[in-house]
């Protein structure tokens, strides 16, 4: 698995099962970026009746940025006005009235799956939508800025001609910078080889935030934090279906980059598990041979060891 | 920040379940194997290594990620070039690559959660070298920096499940578990918390066994014949589940069947996979017999006789004698071969006769001069059986306390992994 799934898979399991067989339920899960999710029964006897509710950090900027309109078109009357307490918005929504064939079936659970990701896909689009306003001209759009997790954010700007993303992350771990260093330098050397050259061009700097948010009060500037900015043109989103995956693939970028920092150590631990096991045959080898000689008592018995 | 909720990972030798603490479900329930590259003989195969100079990302393929855990793992088995690899044998980590992989592809692709920001509960079966405690630590603290880890004996767990039961009235960690999985059942006596370790005893049969004698049963009688041959397994395996029960008394039950066959023969009704032609065949006998092999082992096997009553006597006796009375009063059931109805009866009531008798011996013997209280015993049956380990440690997991018995990641980084020798017991009353 290299890239990692935009659905959540608790979701997209838990509704296949209870269309199959409703019972009654009441679960609470996460997912990435401190999102919580609680899908539920919420009347007794009404087992078809359910609720799907969810918890994100950064709520109010994405109502900011248009998140409610994108979910209305998303999900219409499932919506709910007033969501659940503790959580941010809910949807309800009645297994009887699921279309039956098979395959709308799966595109209306995978929508459902797909939730946490149209609220976050909010931004992203409005800033598609600017970049075409502002075509032609000369200024910047606005800086919308995402805190998805405590002290990490998104930016996105549009500009003329381009969409600017930048992403600041945190490595909590002194080896995980080290990795995330390595790892995110790949990303600008790899954009070299001719024959990805139609990807977003990505740029990294560690510790200075750049340019275009240097502005923006309250950044750390710490060994700690890096900057990944990439610039998304308007050829990565003219066409709807692409326009969506680009969405899709730059909302889990940090979870992506974090992901393989994890797995890059997992290979590293592998081939030293690997190593010392080679070494340990060596090492093995290097034994002195106990001498075989027979002991023998003054009396001429031999010794036995047992 | 501690509102996401822990993850409670038990990895068992053929299912791992997996699910947020809170729930009262796992959330995931899959086989705890793994498809890599290469073929399922060659074990440890040395990782790949960089070849071509250059820079890292073409020197190196992404040869590592290419594997498959749980039902896309055993999907997978046929495809050339994949092998299927159990990590976890006899309740035990064996191969750490595989398993550190198995848990990479768990958190991020299952679960989606972010390992920095959660704590874990992860089990270990009874005597577990304490060198297997440390390594988990330290692929969980090292490779995914999780905020912190707790690792609880699956016993403990499973008796912490029971007090959900409504006979339990006292939180206590004192009592004995009988853990009945799909390879081997393990009778281990806790003492507050503690596994006596010298007193745990196995038996060699278990949930594959039963749906082998159910099998064996129905074949004698002919009733396979109709049922294509690949899937023989499979249907005993369904009547057992669906149709078993423990009864009380076993000739009174086939007389009971031989007189109104109608009422208490069942028909299961099955489609073969390829050709979906239709079979149905009759359950009998097999509906009490089954579950009967743990109470008389020796209509099925003949080199294992002692039924289950008498080993979980022998265990509590071995156990040391200021705590039987609390292992006597609290027999916790769990796992999905003691899902029986009436099992717990059953095991209660022979257990008692068994200690009964002990009792009458001792006061004949003192000549009727000593005279015994009597012992309590009594067996614990509740709803979360099946996956009794799993919820006892969502249950545990949704404690506060739960925080301060971790291991934090702050301590691990101060001592190292030696901190996970050390196992705290917390959120029992006594």
């Amino acid at each position: 698995m290299i890239l990692l799934e935009a659905h959540n898979v608790i979701i997209h399991t838990t509704l296949h099962e209870k269309l199959v067989k409703p019972s009654s339920l009441d679960v609470q899960f996460v997912d990435f970026d401190g999102v919580r999710f609680r899908l539920s029964t919420p009347e007794k006897d009404k087992k078809n009746i359910l609720l799907l509710s969810m918890h994100i950090r950064c709520w109010d900027e994405l109502v900011k940025y248009g998140a409610l309109n994108v979910l209305q078109r998303e999900y219409g009357a499932l919506l709910l006005p007033n969501s659940e307490p503790e959580y941010n918005v809910s949807l309800q929504l009645d297994l009887e009235q699921a279309p039956a064939d098979q395959e709308s079936r799966e595109a209306f659970v995978m929508s459902l799956a797909l939730f946490k990701r149209n609220a976050l896909a909010a931004p992203f689009e409005s800033a598609f939508q600017a970049q075409k306003r502002l075509e032609g001209g000369s200024q910047l759009g606005d800086l919308m800025a995402i805190h998805y997790r405590d002290e990490e954010a998104i930016y996105v700007q549009a500009g003329s001609d381009r969409v600017t993303v930048i992403f600041s992350t945190i490595f909590q771990d002194e080896t995980d910078r080290i990795f995330g260093k390595v790892f995110l330098q790949e990303f600008v050397d790899a954009r070299r080889q001719p024959s990805i050259q139609n990807a977003p061009q990505v740029l990294y700097s560690s510790r200075d935030p750049p340019l275009e948010i240097r502005h923006v009060p309250g950044l750390r500037n710490s060994e700690e934090i890096g900057y990944v900015t990439f610039v998304i043109f308007p050829r990565h989103f003219n066409n709807p279906a692409i326009a969506a995956a680009t969405v899709s693939h730059i909302q889990s970028f940090r979870d992506y980059l974090h992901y393989h920092i994890k797995c890059s150590k997992a290979y590293m631990h592998s081939r030293m598990r690997h190593r010392v096991a080679e070494f340990q045959k060596v090492l093995n080898r290097a034994k002195t041979e106990q001498p075989t000689a027979e002991r023998k008592t003054v009396t001429g018995r031999t010794v036995v060891s047992r | 920040m501690s509102v996401l909720a822990p993850i409670i990972c038990d990895n068992g030798t053929g299912f791992s379940k997996i699910g947020f603490a809170g729930n009262s479900d796992p959330s995931f329930v899959y086989p705890t194997a793994i498809a890599v590259r290469g073929s399922a003989s060659q074990a440890s195969r040395a990782p790949a290594v960089p070849a071509k100079p250059g820079h890292l990302a073409s020197k190196r393929g992404v040869e590592d990620l290419d594997f498959f855990i749980g039902d896309e793992a055993l999907a997978n088995a046929k495809t050339p070039g994949y092998g299927v690899h159990y990590p976890i044998r006899h309740g035990m980590i064996e191969n750490w690559d595989h398993m550190e992989r198995y848990w990479e592809q768990t958190i991020f692709k299952y679960l989606r959660a972010e390992p920095e920001d959660h704590y874990f509960l992860l089990t270990e079966p009874p005597l577990n070298p304490p060198e297997n405690r440390e390594q988990t630590a330290e692929i969980f603290f090292e490779s995914f920096n999780i905020k912190g880890l707790y690792i609880g004996v699956q016993a403990v767990l499973a008796l912490a499940a029971s007090w959900t039961s409504n006979r339990v009235s006292d939180r206590t960690l004192t009592g004995t578990v009988i853990d009945s999985g799909d390879g081997v059942t393990h009778v281990i006596p806790c003492a507050e918390g503690y596994v006596i370790g010298s007193a745990i005893k196995h038996i060699p049969i278990a949930g594959r066994d039963i749906s082998q004698f159910v099998l064996n049963l129905m074949r004698e009688r002919g009733e396979m014949a109709q049922v294509p041959p690949e899937d023989q397994l499979k249907v005993a395996g369904k009547v057992k589940e669906n149709y078993s029960y423990v009864c009380q008394d076993i000739v009174r039950e086939f007389r009971k069947y031989d007189e109104e066959p109608l009422k208490y023969f069942e028909r299961y009704d099955g489609e073969h996979s390829v050709t979906k032609r239709k079979y149905s065949v009759d359950v009998g006998y097999e509906r009490f017999l089954a579950p009967e092999i743990f109470f008389n082992p020796e209509i099925y096997s003949s080199d294992f006789l002692t039924p289950l009553p008498e080993i979980v006597d022998d265990v509590i006796q071995s156990s040391p004698i200021d705590v039987r009375r609390g292992l006597y009063k609290n027999i916790v059931l769990s796992g999905g071969s003691t899902m029986f109805q009436h099992f717990g009866q059953r095991l209660k009531r022979d257990l008692k006769q068994l200690v009964d008798r002990r009792l009458d011996a001792s006061q004949t013997a003192s000549g009727s001069v000593l005279k015994s209280s009597g012992v309590d015993v009594d067996v614990i049956s509740h709803k979360r059986q099946r996956y009794a380990v799993w919820f006892g440690g969502s249950l545990l997991a949704s404690l506060p306390e739960f925080y301060t018995s971790c291991h934090t990641k702050a301590q691990y980084d101060e001592i190292g992994p030696s901190i996970c020798r050390r196992y705290q017991i917390f959120g029992s009353a006594t």
